[in-house]
């Protein structure tokens, strides 16, 4: 295995920027944290767990998939050499769980492009980033066990880093990076694992919920209660790591030119299950956000989870976001709830 | 707002009237959705049955137009069992025999017979409003869209100073702003009467040291006209020429054919926007403006809060920044404008403005924002107003008698519109009707009517209606739903298809010259 010393690890990422768009954790100026282009100034290793997810690099929030020109098509499919620096081990689970969601049956090519040229380092978490976390309840954390090509452990003055695939080690080639005895390395990462998983407590009441659900027991008044509360802002559906629903629609600048496009869509949204005779099979706030629980937690697809625990990621980005508090965790806890 | 927003999380009541709050001002509703679940109370004044109606501990609907009666009769009933703050009345306020002279008329009874609120669920509202320890009031344009829009706006105040809920943490009156910058437009003098901060224009001192900062001699010292005079000006040929920045009136103000006729009575139309707007369509010349996303600058929101916005994508085509289009047309008209940078105009404002003073282009890189008033670089600026005193002294009561709508039903036009906005779309949809969710999620105008009126003219559930008034007609879908009370119907302004404005009653408050959006008389058909 390889290490790197914590202060030359700028100067790396900085070698990579000749070759590679390098989006990084950055501290804005108000203080703020953020993946962003790489920038010296800005580059942090102080960012928990920023709001902006490696979706948006894959999947983003709006794309032209097409233009129209003097009534001929185009077809637009944009990507470039990317490395996304310090991503977390739950984020590297939901780009697993999208990417086969977006490969699996039929490849989604403006997605897989970008997707193929990316290199993806993830930054283990030697701990619960913030209250929310429960990757060791979805088997998603606190360490990644495959996907990456760079693993780093972050061990205070030093990197160990594990590599995941031939990419990485190209990564590796060049550069103030040292060797390390595998075994010795082991131990070290396994020490620093063992305290991350202490340091994360597992939320039983997940695993109950889940239960329930598959059980048909859990009440339906969860929902009710849910749906009066909910504003419908979409927020936990663009903040999740799994959730890759997206609207295509057409915008005509001139006539016989535009472009199509695609945008973040979501579930809790009444028009998304509208039909066109106006029915709606979820009429209801509280059975759309039924619909996405259970998505999560229940109706998930056995290939897409990629041996986690479910369609949840364990982010906690859902209840650190939602304004009036419809996070998994809140909602696992309310079905539990005697 | 004379509060933050955080201080939501600390109030032990929320006084809503007049405000849709979870589809207007979502992350305000959220707040106060989550202090219920804390124990707080939620006491709604509201015509409608918005969302909020579910969380409210006692809801009171009012007949449209009634609000002074109402909140007056509150008045009497704290006054009357004497549970106003003596305390707060004596030191910080004047004019309390006056409000108490005209709030004895309004009896509980009396108020029963003007609004349609029983005695004792008023007497209930007045008595958990006046004991709450930490009371906020929330409103916004079910309130100032009257033409009794300010006495509306005063009997607030009266009822919050009566009780001693201003000048502490999470207490105090909250207008709603309903755009992102209207505060923002307001403080930096868009207004006929003001230059930026609220100095006067009619002030000499003021006006002397606008012409010295400018270079300039002679500034107008007279008061100017606001939007609605200038469309009756317009109509009379006494104003030529307009331009008009980023305003649909086309759409958005009330009798849209004398809106129509005012603008074609013009001789030079300019528009600046970032859309060709039903108003752009008419212009002689249109300016394409920048958007949002596409210029850096800050907006001042509903907190008072300065916020910097930085430039994300290019603008298309020729399209610039709103204060780019200013400079160069000051420009050819020859008064160059020689401002570098949004940051440049900032210190200009900080030089201008007193409670801008502090909240310098630097500070505001570095944090989410500062409130004004922000009287200098050292000033953490203010959470909440009227701490001490307020700012012309003592607080007065400016009690104000009932007058009812300028127009009210009767035979022929025997329904109430009132009219709104939808969670989905922005005032005249020049935006969100061109997005493609928010269209998907409202694609049509709908029109509110209860289910005994319906049921009584022959309406279901998604049948076309003609709705019409003494101004005009529009045709829109049915909702059938008890959201709105008996003999009223709701629409919104977003939709050109169904332009609810056509409708609406150009009387205004004398003061504000807001418009009576909120309630005009029309009648009501199904469509064959």
């Amino acid at each position: 295995m390889k290490t790197l010393a914590k202060k030359d690890l700028k100067g790396v990422i900085k070698a990579w920027t000749e070759k590679y768009h390098v989006l990084a954790p950055s501290r804005m100026t108000n203080g703020d944290c953020m993946f962003d282009t790489f920038q010296e100034e800005s580059f942090t290793l102080d960012y928990k767990k920023p709001p902006l997810l490696p979706k948006a690099v894959f999947l983003p929030h709006t794309e032209v998939v097409f233009e129209v020109e003097e009534n001929k098509f185009r077809e637009v499919i944009s990507a470039r050499n990317t490395i996304l620096f310090g991503i977390r081990s739950c984020d590297m689970m939901g780009l697993l769980q999208s990417t086969s969601f977006m490969t699996r049956d039929r490849d989604d090519i403006y997605y897989s492009t970008k997707k193929e040229r990316a290199t993806i380092i993830v930054m283990a978490c030697p701990g619960p980033q913030n209250e929310t976390c429960f990757c060791t309840t979805t088997f998603s954390g606190p360490v990644a066990q495959r996907g990456f090509d760079l693993l780093f452990f972050d061990m205070g003055n030093n990197f160990i880093i594990e590599t995941g695939s031939d990419r990485g080690k190209e990564l590796l080639s060049s550069g103030p990076f040292t060797d390390m005895d595998d075994n010795l390395a082991g131990e070290k990462i396994k020490t620093f694992k063992d305290k991350a998983v202490r340091d994360i407590p597992v939320v039983d009441e997940v695993y109950e919920a889940m239960r329930r659900l598959k059980d048909g027991i859990a009440d339906e008044k969860v929902w009710e209660y849910f749906g009066r509360k909910c504003i419908v802002c979409g927020g936990c559906a663009f903040v999740c790591p799994t959730c890759t629903c997206f609207n295509v629609y057409d915008h005509e600048s001139a006539p016989g030119n535009g472009v199509r496009a695609r945008a973040w869509d979501a579930c809790l949204y009444g028009g998304f299950t509208r039909e066109a005779s106006g029915h709606n099979p979820r009429p209801t706030q509280a059975s759309r956000l039924k619909r996405r629980h259970e998505h999560k937690l229940l109706y998930y697809n056995e290939t897409d989870i990629q041996e986690s625990l479910c369609g949840c990621v364990g982010c906690g980005r859902c209840s650190d976001y939602c304004p009036v508090h419809i996070g998994t965790l809140e909602v696992a806890r309310e079905i539990v709830k005697e | 707002m004379t509060n933050s927003i955080n201080e939501f999380e600390d109030a032990d009541l929320f006084l809503v009237t007049g405000s849709n709050t979870t589809a207007q001002h979502p992350l305000i509703g959220s707040r106060i959705i989550n202090a219920k679940e804390r124990g707080a109370k939620l006491l709604l004044i509201d015509p409608r049955e918005i969302p909020l109606a579910g969380f409210a501990d006692l809801h009171l609907r009012q007949n449209i137009g009634t609000d002074v009666a109402v909140l007056n009769g509150m008045m009497n009933i704290i006054i009357e069992e004497d549970i106003y703050d003596k305390k707060f009345v004596k030191e910080r306020a004047e004019g309390f025999e006056q409000l108490k002279s005209v709030a004895s008329k309004y009896t509980p009874r009396v108020v029963e017979k003007i609004s349609g609120i029983p005695a004792h669920d008023l007497e209930k509202a007045a008595r958990m409003y006046a004991i709450a320890d930490k009371a906020m009031i929330v409103y916004a344009m079910g309130i100032t869209q009257h033409t009794t829009g300010t006495d509306n706006v005063k009997t607030c105040a009266n009822l919050a100073m009566l009780t001693g809920h201003i000048g502490r943490p999470s207490t105090g009156v909250n207008p709603l702003r309903g755009q992102n910058n209207v505060q923002g437009a307001c403080d930096m003098g868009a207004l006929p009467n003001v230059y930026s901060g609220y100095q006067p224009v009619a002030d000499p001192a003021v006006k002397k040291k606008f012409e010295d900062a400018w270079g300039v001699q002679g500034l107008d010292d007279k008061v100017g006209l606001t939007i609605t005079d200038m469309m009756v000006a317009a109509r009379k040929g006494e104003i030529k020429s307009l331009y008009i920045m980023g305003e649909n009136p086309m759409m958005s103000d009330p009798d849209t054919s004398d809106i129509e006729h005012a603008l074609s009575s013009l001789e030079f139309l300019v528009v600046q926007d970032i859309f060709l707007s039903e108003t752009a369509a008419k212009a002689d010349v249109v300016l394409p403006a920048a958007s949002f996303a596409e210029k850096e600058g800050t907006y001042t929101n509903t907190e008072r809060r300065v916020q910097i916005s930085k430039k994300a994508v290019a603008s298309p085509g020729l399209a610039k920044p709103d204060w780019e289009i200013i400079c160069d047309v000051s420009r050819l008209v020859g008064y160059p404008m020689n401002y570098s940078s949004p940051a440049d105009i900032m210190k200009e404002i900080n030089t201008l403005t007193p409670s801008y003073a502090g909240i310098t282009y630097k500070r505001l890189e570095m944090c989410h924002g500062l409130q004004w008033p922000c009287p200098n670089e050292e000033h953490p600026g203010t959470a909440y107003l009227h701490r001490d005193r307020f700012s012309k002294g003592q607080g007065t009561f400016l009690p104000c008698e009932f007058k009812p709508l300028a127009e009210v039903p009767d035979e022929e036009y025997d329904f109430l519109l009132t009219t709104g906005r939808i969670y989905y779309h922005y005032h005249t949809g020049t935006m969100t009707r061109r997005t493609s969710i928010l269209e998907r999620e409202a694609p049509v105008p709908l029109v509110e009517v209860n289910p005994d009126d319906a049921k009584r003219l022959g309406i279901r559930n998604g049948d076309q209606v003609e709705v019409t008034s003494r101004r005009g007609s529009i045709k829109a879908m049915a909702e059938v739903t008890t959201r709105v009370p008996k003999r009223v119907v709701f629409s919104t302004f977003h939709y050109y298809e169904a332009p609810v404005n056509l409708l609406t009653n150009a009387a205004f408050d004398p003061v504000a010259k807001i418009p009576e959006y909120k309630g005009c008389a029309v009648k009501v058909r199904r469509c064959i």
